[in-house]
């Protein structure tokens, strides 16, 4: 199906581009492959409809990501499908047990530990992981640059411990 | 490896096993529908609306036409109820329309579904707390004209008919009311209490 506009190409082109960032933030709030993939349908129209909103004051990613979260975090969740933590245990079980000294392997195990973290704390470390700056993720979530400082201390410190198990 | 710059370095890779779209994948998801909350509850709520529209229309049709007689009656008292009906359901699809998502920060986008929501559910539980009163009593008129009208006080007459009416009616009114909380509760309930609990870890956050 060709794009019928101009807008509409520059969006796929984007949306192409970035989608790792899409697939990430399903990844951390679906647990089932056609639960992302719902997901990923769900953030791209969302995009899609917000499109026109975006003026460029700040970075692509950090629009993208807010539209994302909004739509994973409070948007879309159908019941049964969230990820328990519970569910989790095994796994890390399974991953820490082996040498984490392939690329796949240390994200997977990056994924597990993010994954146990509660929705709000997932989101601000995804877009930190990605680079987004403490004043963009702040006005993303909608609480102070100090309280993201904050904040992001405590989850740093979390991963730690989980990722050493 | 727990830094976060170690981390930002494993978080750059693309994620294993994931299903990369192309352009066209792409394109074909623009056409798709949407599954938000909000466009769901709006779709079932059109839904309604043409139902009742369809089916108002089709009653005052036959009722118009029919031979007078108590059917004609009772099927324009319905068809005015069902007309009725059509400004219960616009005015749900006016609440709906208030909210929009993603427009803001999460935080201001969570305050805004959960008052969408409340505001919505409230609407919903208000609405029946009239309604099942309502149907309830027109169906005893019916049944009062169906059966004769001095036939029907007769019964209540009987303290054994007013004690079982008194009994039915009682079961019939607190069944309905539990049943339709319920089904609230489990369609769009949890759900609010869901983002209420993810608004107050915002809050909490210092």
């Amino acid at each position: 199906m060709p794009p019928d506009s101009e807008q509409e190409r520059y969006f796929i082109n984007l949306v192409n581009e970035h989608q790792g960032l899409i697939h990430k933030v399903c990844m951390m709030y679906e647990n089932d492959r056609d639960a992302r993939n719902d997901l990923f349908q769900e953030v791209v129209l969302q995009l899609w409809k917000s499109f026109h909103t975006f003026r460029g004051d700040s970075k692509i990613t950090t629009w993208m990501y807010r539209i994302a979260l909004n739509t994973a975090i409070s948007g879309l969740r159908k019941q049964g499908r969230k990820i328990q933590t519970e569910e989790l245990n095994d796994y890390h079980l399974n991953v820490s047990d082996r040498e984490s000294d392939n690329a796949e392997e240390n994200f997977e195990k990056l994924q597990w530990a993010i994954r146990k973290l509660s929705e709000i704390e997932r989101a601000m470390i995804m877009m930190a992981l990605d680079e987004i700056p403490y004043d963009e993720i702040a006005e993303t979530i909608g609480i102070t640059q100090n309280n993201v400082r904050v904040r992001m201390n405590r989850i740093r410190e979390k991963l730690r411990k989980l990722m050493n198990g | 490896m727990e830094e976060l710059d170690d981390l930002k370095s494993i978080w750059k890779q693309q994620p294993p096993g994931i299903d990369a779209k192309n352009t066209d994948e792409i394109a074909r998801m623009l056409q798709g529908r949407s599954t938000s909350i909000v466009t769901r509850l709006k779709r079932s709520v059109w839904f309604e609306l043409a139902f009742t529209l369809i089916s108002g229309i089709a009653l005052a049709t036959y009722g118009l036409y029919a031979k007078s007689g108590q059917l004609k009656w009772m099927v324009l008292t319905l068809s005015v109820i069902f007309a009725v009906y059509i400004f219960y359901y616009i005015k749900k699809l006016l609440l709906l329309s208030r909210y929009t998502l993603n427009e803001t920060d999460l935080k201001t986008n969570l305050e805004n579904l959960i008052a969408g929501l409340t505001t919505y559910l409230s609407f919903y539980k208000r609405s029946y707390t009239i309604l099942y009163p309502v149907f309830f009593c027109l169906g005893l008129f019916f049944g009062a004209m169906d059966a004769g009208l001095d036939n029907f006080l007769h019964r209540f007459k009987q303290l054994s008919f007013l004690i079982w009416f008194v009994l039915i009616t009682g079961i019939f009114m607190v069944g309905v009311f539990r049943i339709t909380g319920w089904y609230l509760k489990k369609l769009y309930g949890d759900h609010l209490e869901k983002l209420k609990e993810l608004l107050r870890e915002l809050e909490s956050i210092r």
